[in-house]
């Protein structure tokens, strides 16, 4: 699938939420942990080779889950395709715990879940919808029942 | 981010293109009607060109795409959030209010629950003031409070046709901010906020002149 190559090179030099060199490790069998320069700016994970100034490649984070695992690492995998998992090692557990929170909180789809809990809040509060002054209240993406399904339970 | 297709039944797109950083405008085409395109800011970025089949499909489009952005979102998301904790707030303190005036007003018929709630609602417009005014709504002083007390708090809506003057008013609905006013009447430091909704300012007529060879009509 084709995309706008340039302007997500651009993107990622923008001012990043979060920035740090990590150990990766890709999905495929026989991928080796490699220090990145990792970056997430709005809900992408650009990772560069280190002092490189063009990324190498770049997360969507949507429809995917963080998970922790063990040594100060944590994992993304996506939904549709659980067995292929990216590993990101840290330097300390407390590293470790700021990035998951970051990512999770990066999406799309959580701001959206946000609105729509504060919309809805608001609308209980004062019986008024507070996306109506704005002309926007009638958009699909902020109606409650809208939005991508949920993501399955974790494997147990 | 924009997905475009072969064909309306494709089940996989051709392409993405991401909407990051993005301006959308208003083109003149010779062959098209209804054009608009998706800009950039980088260096050597492609015009993105695109028709709709009508003038209302095409407003439409420009409208999503200019709000698509995450930092669109954001915002959006933020002013929900101040404005729960102001409503919060005004929810606690007239509580607070509430109580006090409970004991004093002994015959008052007033419904606690309904009372701090249109509080609530009816004091932040009050701050701003001129959302009322425009409604062409009538202040009303809370004199007709039997025992006297005066909270300064100000009805907003029609006392006058109440019987008691003591229940609380229904609150008029909250006017849709027109083009013209950039404040928002919730806050007035939402101003740039309410810019955003301004769409029609990205109207702007354009000639194609693009240097960089992009492919035309997608």
């Amino acid at each position: 699938m084709r995309f706008n190559e340039k302007e997500l090179v651009f993107l990622s030099r923008q001012p990043s939420e979060r920035a740090a060199e990590l150990g990766m490790r890709g999905p495929k069998k026989g991928d080796v942990v490699k220090r990145r320069q990792v970056k997430l700016i709005v809900n992408f994970l650009f990772y560069f080779r280190i002092d490189e100034d063009e990324p190498i490649g770049a997360l969507l984070l949507e429809q995917c889950r963080v998970e922790k695992e063990d040594n100060h690492a944590f994992s993304i995998v996506f939904l549709d395709e659980a067995e292929r998992k990216y590993l990101f090692e840290c330097d300390s557990q407390e590293q470790c715990v700021e990035w998951i929170d970051a990512i999770v909180k990066a999406s799309y789809e959580f701001m959206r879940k946000n609105l729509i809990h504060y919309r809805t809040e608001i609308h209980r509060l004062t019986g008024k919808d507070p996306l109506e002054q704005y002309g926007i209240s009638d958009e699909t993406r902020f109606q409650v029942n809208s939005g991508l399904p949920p993501l399955p339970p974790p494997p147990t | 981010m924009l997905f475009y297709f072969e064909e309306r039944e494709s089940r996989e797109p051709i392409g993405v293109i991401v909407l990051e950083g993005c301006t959308v405008e208003l083109c003149e085409s010779e062959s098209e009607e209804f054009a608009f395109a998706v800009k950039f800011d980088c260096v050597k970025a492609r015009v993105y060109k695109m028709a709709a089949e009508n003038q209302a499909a095409m407003e439409s489009w420009v409208k999503a795409l200019s709000r698509a952005s995450f930092d669109y979102m954001r915002l959006v998301v933020k002013e929900l959030e101040r404005q729960l904790e102001e409503v919060q707030e005004e929810a606690r303190s007239s509580q607070a209010k509430n109580k006090m005036k409970k004991q004093v007003q002994a015959a008052a018929s007033v419904q606690p629950a309904t009372f701090s709630l249109q509080n609530a609602a009816i004091t932040g417009p009050v701050q701003e003031g001129v959302s009322s005014r425009e409604n062409g709504v009538s202040w009303s002083k809370p004199t007709s409070v039997p025992n006297g007390v005066s909270e300064g708090c100000v009805w907003e809506g029609d006392c006058s046709g109440k019987g008691d003057g003591v229940r609380p008013p229904p609150v008029p609905p909250r006017r849709k901010t027109n083009g013209g006013s950039l404040e928002s009447p919730v806050s007035p430091g939402t101003g740039c906020f309410s810019k955003l909704h301004d769409w029609a300012v990205v109207a702007r007529i354009q000639h194609d002149r693009e240097s960089n060879g992009h492919h035309g009509w997608q």
